[in-house]
């Protein structure tokens, strides 16, 4: 491995970060809390081993595949482990476990918290908690990208790495311009939102925050109420920005150059829309049958169950009701479509629904080739053919997904909750979601579990950001040393 | 505190078709430079490894689909690279591009039938340029034998002036003595411009000491060439006779060449219905339909005693052989073909003499144009080429009006270290310059350095 190559990088990241904690001091400032100074000090004290850890710019620039994976693993790890410390050393969490947990799942935008009173925390704090969401949700590592340049293979290996997908597609032909495009498409996006939202009333700082929320597919509120307390304009507005950074930053692209033939094409965005539209027809029609909707307006119960399936399925993690209240089959449709997850190359996590989409069709290729045992049928995606190491690769993820699924639920089991409490907490972890159900429900949050459980969790939560590879990769000891080479070239 | 890099001029959105042994030479060495490369190939695993390897847009297809075209930005792009192993596809693949986007066209043809009627092509079909690789190394390979003590010859200022790579014979004039000494006694002007000696290259000055056996570059005006060489006691002639082994297309251009040149030519060939076609096209060279790895066949047609012997097969590894048996058995010139880019350093070790690969220097065709391309964009480059092994970058800046080193003796421009000012093109004519000459706007200036990345004449000053 490029030891030298990939300390430089996380250098680099730690940088990036001392910046990003800046606007908290500003917060700090205008709020007139004694916070902002902890703020300062870590982004100092990061800024300056930023430096120290960059001074030594290395020689040797051959960056392979494994690099690129080890360099994105760490730097989230070092990214994460530096970004808890301001919530500890502000007092406003007390256990640094408990502050990891919590930037982890800011960075990874999952939204799950150990907060038993989120408004107790400083202004500063939650802004921070927030703006982990907005970094983490397009990635550090693209940020990087888009400001350093570096040397030609070293790009390819961390967009690689970094961004969610069976498959990357760049848009131009230079990973730095690629990069630029995704985050000012990303600050765009999030800049409407905030302007949308304070026309509706909402204050400066609640916008900003629910904003990031949204914009990383987190689900960190500042509110105990999480968007509950909002007008129902606000959480329409909410609704619809969810399911639009849900969805593959490409067809973004694509529409502002006017190729909307190809967005048309765009098997995956067809089904996302597909599902979304057909789970919340599903929720309104089982909310009004049940009864649970008696006494609510139609609107309100359309605006809650579009609310609530955006959010889940964006991976969000937002909640405008209680749905831990729902009737069974609202509340299965729920958990699935935590699985489910958003698109590809967006900022939402999940299985994504392209590996889905190339999943079914390939159980429909399976069925056919009984019925016509010697038919020859290539895949197509986005009625291009599709390579057969991708839907290849596409099972080997699904597999490995559940086994660390399973192995996650079965430690999460020591602590003695019950089933669907620590079913859901893997699923909304390791999807990237935040509540689940039951104890873990909206309403509640991830405080009384064991400390094992939650590095299980962050575990989790990392690995289901990273698309389980690059955090995996960590624990394979021929990374590290291959048995009878010699350690010189590493 | 993020330290960003000195800004370049923009890349050009370059196209390219083919990835086969020329096209991924170009798709490393244009990405090296900064462009905005998008590639197209019909093999999605040489595609995905260019792709992972440097920062390009890679497409799967072919190349001459106009919808793939339309993917790869045609619309917008500056330039359009037709690589691919078949000539009519890359014909077509310009021909669309040039009527889709209006962008700078460049063909391979291969073909001879096409060649002849290459400027009728070019001009009715629009394109930008044509290049044969197989052409292009018969050029390459006539020129060395044309003067046969160089080991290399990269030529600028429109062929006026050439640097000259050789190695300094056992017992030559020019052993132990300074390089200002070497110069004071020289008949024509040449600037020593690398000295490289085991493993060591450094830009010499005048207190520098050459040794035999050290390899040196040295800059002339291509008239004084031969002069040169007579100079320091290495009278050169051109080769009288040349035995080629391979009777594939690049042979037969070389074989042309060499018989303009009155150059006596055998040329052995294994397939007896090639050497009838060859005898056909040649007439006045002699083919021997045999095989060119036969060591008694190359003892009968008299491999010890011919002029030059330049091995073409299409295998590398014969090649090779064949040359390390040339070179035990005679005192000939021997220039070696080689396909292949890897295991350079090996290579190097071998001393094989001269050798030629012609994915570079089809490459390098295409790089110098792609410069001049860029010329109109903002960058001031008009030619370069990567020497020894790419750690010496020889550059020809054209110096516009205003440039701040106009006007300044050389000798008090505050110019960056090992860096030398090889030659002035002043209208046509090469100048060598001292300590009191003056770059003026116009000029061409050609600078030898082991410093990369110049853009622009500016470059040079500390």
């Amino acid at each position: 491995m490029n030891i030298a190559l990939i300390f430089y990088i996380i250098g680099r990241v730690l940088q990036i970060e001392a910046v990003f904690l800046l606007p908290s001091c500003a917060v700090a400032l205008s709020y007139g809390e004694w916070q902002g100074w902890v703020y300062l000090g870590v982004a100092a004290a990061a800024a300056l081993a930023g430096q120290l850890i960059c001074m030594r710019k290395p020689k040797n620039m051959t960056f392979l595949t494994r690099d690129g994976f080890a360099a994105v693993s760490l730097s989230w790890l070092v990214l994460s482990a530096v970004g808890a410390l301001p919530l500890r050393l502000c007092g406003d969490i007390r256990s640094y476990t408990d502050a990891l947990f919590e930037t982890i799942s800011g960075f990874t935008t999952t939204g799950a918290s150990i907060l038993t009173d989120v408004e107790a925390l400083s202004y500063s704090s939650l802004f921070w908690r927030s703006l982990t969401h907005w970094i983490g949700g397009m990635g550090v590592l693209v940020f990087l990208l888009a400001i350093v340049p570096m040397h030609g293979g070293t790009h390819m290996q961390l967009m690689r790495a970094e961004s969610p997908g069976p498959s990357v597609g760049k848009l131009v032909p230079r990973v730095r311009s690629t990069a630029k495009i995704l985050y000012l498409i990303y600050l765009g996006l999030t800049a409407t939102e905030v302007i949308l939202l304070l026309c509706g009333g909402m204050p400066l700082f609640d916008s900003l925050t629910l904003s990031f929320g949204t914009a990383g597919t987190g689900g960190f509120a500042p509110k105990n109420t999480s968007v509950a307390g909002y007008s129902p304009y606000l959480q329409w507005v909410i609704t619809i920005f969810m399911i639009m950074f849900g969805v593959n930053f490409n067809i973004y692209f694509l529409l502002l150059m006017r190729r909307f033939r190809d967005v048309a094409k765009n098997d995956e965005f067809r089904s996302y829309l597909l599902i979304i539209l057909t789970s919340v027809a599903l929720i309104v029609w089982n909310l009004i049958r049940s009864g649970t909707a008696i006494g609510m307006a139609f609107g309100d119960t359309l605006r809650h169950s579009a609310f609530q399936v955006a959010s889940i399925m964006t991976t969000t993690g937002f909640s405008t009701i209680d749905f831990d209240l729902w009737p069974e089959l609202s509340k299965t449709i729920l958990v699935l479509l935590m699985f489910i997850g958003a698109c590809a190359g967006s900022t939402g996590g999940g299985l994504k629904v392209s590996r889905i989409v190339i999943l079914c069709k390939n159980g429909l290729n399976e069925l056919r080739s009984y019925v016509h045992p010697r038919s020859v049928r290539k895949l197509k995606m986005d009625g291009k053919t599709l390579d057969d190491g991708v839907s290849r690769s596409v099972g080997v993820y699904f597999f490995t997904y559940m086994l660390i699924f399973t192995v996650s639920l079965l430690i999460l089991c020591r602590d003695g909750m019950n089933f669907s409490t620590n079913f859901t907490a893997v699923a909304a972890t390791f999807n990237n979601i935040g509540p689940g159900l039951s104890l873990v429900g909206p309403t509640m949050n991830y405080y009384s579990y064991s400390a094992l459980a939650k590095y299980t969790m962050m575990f989790d939560m990392l690995a289901g950001r990273l698309e389980l590879y690059p955090m995996l990769l960590l624990f394979y000891p021929a990374l590290w040393w291959e048995k009878g080479f010699s350690k010189k070239h590493l | 505190m993020l330290k960003l890099q000195k800004k370049k001029p923009d890349g050009l959105k370059i196209i390219v078709v083919g990835c086969g042994k020329v096209g991924s030479t170009l798709v490393e060495q244009l990405s090296r430079e900064g462009h905005d490369l998008t590639i197209i190939d019909e093999s999605a695993a040489i595609v995905e490894n260019l792709s992972t390897t440097y920062d390009v847009l890679g497409l799967t297809g072919n190349g001459a689909s106009y919808s793939l075209q339309k993917e790869a930005g045609v619309e917008s792009a500056d330039l359009m690279i037709a690589v691919t192993g078949s000539d009519e596809l890359n014909l077509l693949c310009c021909t669309l591009a040039k009527k889709a986007g209006n962008c700078a066209t460049i063909a391979s043809i291969r073909n001879p039938d096409y060649t002849v009627e290459r400027r009728f092509l070019r001009q009715q079909l629009g394109l930008s340029m044509i290049v044969n690789p197989d052409l292009e190394a018969a050029t390459e390979i006539a020129r060395l034998l044309r003067l046969p003590t160089a080991l290399d010859i990269n030529s600028f200022a429109k062929g006026a002036a050439e640097l000259i790579k050789f190695r300094i014979p056992k017992g030559n004039r020019l052993h132990e003595k300074t390089v200002a000494e070497a110069a004071q006694n020289l008949q024509c002007g040449a600037l020593f411009c690398a000295l490289e000696r085991g493993h060591d290259l450094s830009i010499p000055s005048g207190s520098s000491v050459l040794r035999e056996g050290d390899q040196v570059s040295v800059l002339v005006s291509a008239k004084d060439s031969r002069s040169f060489f007579r100079s320091i006691g290495v009278p050169t002639h051109q080769v009288g006779s040349t035995m080629i082994v391979g009777g594939g297309r690049s042979s037969y251009y070389l074989a042309r060449q060499l018989l303009e040149m009155g150059i006596n030519v055998k040329i052995i060939e294994k397939s007896a219905k090639r050497s009838a076609e060859l005898s056909e096209l040649l007439p006045k060279a002699t083919i021997l339909n045999g095989d060119g790895t036969d060591e008694q066949l190359l003892q009968e047609e008299g491999i010890t005693r011919t002029d030059s012997f330049v091995p073409l097969t299409g295998i590398d590894e014969e090649n090779i052989l064949m040359t390390l048996y040339a070179r035990r058995v005679s005192q000939g010139k021997v220039i070696t073909k080689l396909n292949r880019s890897s295991f350079r350093d090996v290579i190097a070790q071998l001393d094989l003499g001269s050798v030629i690969y012609p994915r570079f220097i089809t490459a390098e065709t295409i790089v110098a144009y792609v410069r001049a391309l860029q010329n109109s964009i903002g960058s001031n480059i008009e030619t370069l080429y990567k020497l020894f092994d790419d750690r010496v970058e020889a550059a020809e800046f054209f110096v516009g009006p205003g440039a701040p080193v106009n006007g300044i003796p050389l000798s008090e421009l505050p110019l960056k270290d090992n860096l030398l000012i090889a030659c002035i093109n002043r209208g046509g004519k090469i100048l060598i310059p001292g300590g009191s000459d003056c770059i003026q706007a116009e000029d061409t200036v050609i600078v030898v350095t082991t410093h990369t990345g110049f853009h622009d004449i500016r470059d040079i000053l500390k």
